[in-house]
């Protein structure tokens, strides 16, 4: 087989996409994984404490270990971005931002999803340099400050608890009366002294001269529609990003997650999709999770292949990296 | 620390925690194309930190000090074009 051609391409260097090559290798199926970065979203969690094997790992940790298998278990590596996948011959054609271009017989998408943004006014304008996503990156430059998380699952019960180690203060503003994170990291919030958490509120602006100074909350809190703060972490969830699922014409469900089978296919022959991406798995997004459908998938591209014995065209894909250059 | 240098003795500092992912991705990037830099951990150097901050006006990591020039993110364009990395 060619250098640039592999049975299985797999976009995403996370949880899934790791697992499901662990299990293509074992099949012997020659796999390439493509991702922007070790671990995707998994990195920036500061504690992992759900993951069988593991009382608390951080997941940039546990991130670097599942890299390690994969790669020991035959996987090649690229650390890139994707910027087109298209259809070609009998497979697929991904073409990378800094690294030309490979070729497939299947795809798996497992690239996750990425931070949902608050769309208020401010937002943008003090992005970095105040407004965060990601505590575990940036909490350290708000040492004895004070810093507002919002939001209410667990990204942001466990962001705010890591960040009342570091800050002064830290509000944890939550729109709805009750938070929906799990009740061993809701339990620890409301035990620490310096996290305020103020329910049934939303931040309405952010505003700041060189840096975030205050948020307008509403509705107001202890009579005051501002509150001074010094940084705002966003962590309201998250959501796919479409620029790559759109023009491959895959059935997405309303919100924009791929729509799987039980073997985790697509309704596009020949391409899968696994993890935090897809509608499977009751919708439950965990580390645990990801890796099962990352599981399941490799299967399923296995037993794809394995009906569908044909190869790409040498001669036709040569004709193709010209004219595409 | 110590201090190396490359392309035209331009000096390359970079400012990370050690809890980034992204910060990890700059790290060894530089590291898989030869580039020797001298690290700082925020985290723990606030006087640095504050240092950082001031120069660049953001509030982020990782950031780079290449030469004169400041990238803030793991920016790989910025960083191949201020390090002739090809």
């Amino acid at each position: 087989m060619p250098e640039n051609e592999y049975d299985l391409i797999i976009v995403g260097t996370g949880p899934a996409g790791y697992t499901a090559s662990i299990y293509a290798s074992r099949y012997k199926v020659k796999n390439l994984l493509i991702g922007e970065s070790a671990g995707g979203l998994i990195g920036e969690s500061h504690k992992v404490c759900n993951y069988p094997t593991e009382d608390e790992i951080t997941g940039l940790e546990l991130a670097a270990k599942m890299q390690r298998h994969a790669k020991s278990a035959g996987a090649a590596e690229i650390l890139d971005r994707v910027v087109e996948i298209s259809s070609f011959d009998n497979g697929y054609k991904v073409t990378t931002q800094r690294n030309g271009t490979f070729w497939a017989r299947a795809v798996l998408l497992s690239m996750g999803l990425r931070h949902r943004k608050l769309n208020v006014p401010g937002e943008k304008d003090f992005s970095r340099r105040g407004v965060a996503y990601c505590a575990t990156c940036d909490g350290a430059l708000f040492y004895d400050k004070t810093v507002a998380v919002v939001g209410g699952g667990d990204s942001a019960i466990s962001s705010a608890v890591y960040l009342s180690d570091i800050a002064k203060k830290v509000y944890l503003i939550y729109r709805k009366e009750k938070l929906r994170g799990e009740p061993v990291w809701a339990d620890l919030a409301t035990q620490r002294d310096n996290i305020e958490i103020i329910y049934n509120t939303e931040v309405k602006e952010i505003f700041g001269d060189k840096f975030v100074h205050s948020i307008e909350v509403d509705p107001s809190y202890q009579g005051r529609d501002r509150l001074d703060v010094d940084g705002v972490f966003v962590e309201i969830g998250v959501e796919p990003g479409n620029e790559l699922i759109k023009p491959l014409g895959l059935s997405t469900d309303d919100a924009g997650y791929i729509k799987v089978g039980s073997d985790q296919s697509t309704n596009i022959p020949g391409m899968f999709a696994a993890g935090d991406i897809t509608n499977a798995s009751d919708q439950f997004r965990q580390v645990v999770t990801a890796c099962s459908e990352g599981a399941i998938a490799a299967r399923g591209v296995f037993n794809y292949l394995s009906k569908h014995s044909v190869s790409l065209d040498p001669k036709l894909r040569s004709k193709v990296v010209t004219t595409s250059k | 620390m110590a201090e190396e240098k490359r392309e035209g003795d331009k000096k390359v500092t970079v400012f990370s925690t050690p809890t980034c992912p992204w910060c990890v991705r700059a790290k060894e990037y530089l590291h898989e194309n030869g580039v020797s830099f001298e690290e700082v951990d925020v985290s723990v150097n606030r006087a640095a930190a504050m240092q950082m901050v001031d120069k660049s006006g953001e509030m982020g990591v990782p950031q780079l000090w290449i030469g004169n020039e400041v990238v803030v993110g793991f920016d790989q364009e910025a960083i191949d074009r201020l390090l002739n990395i090809k």
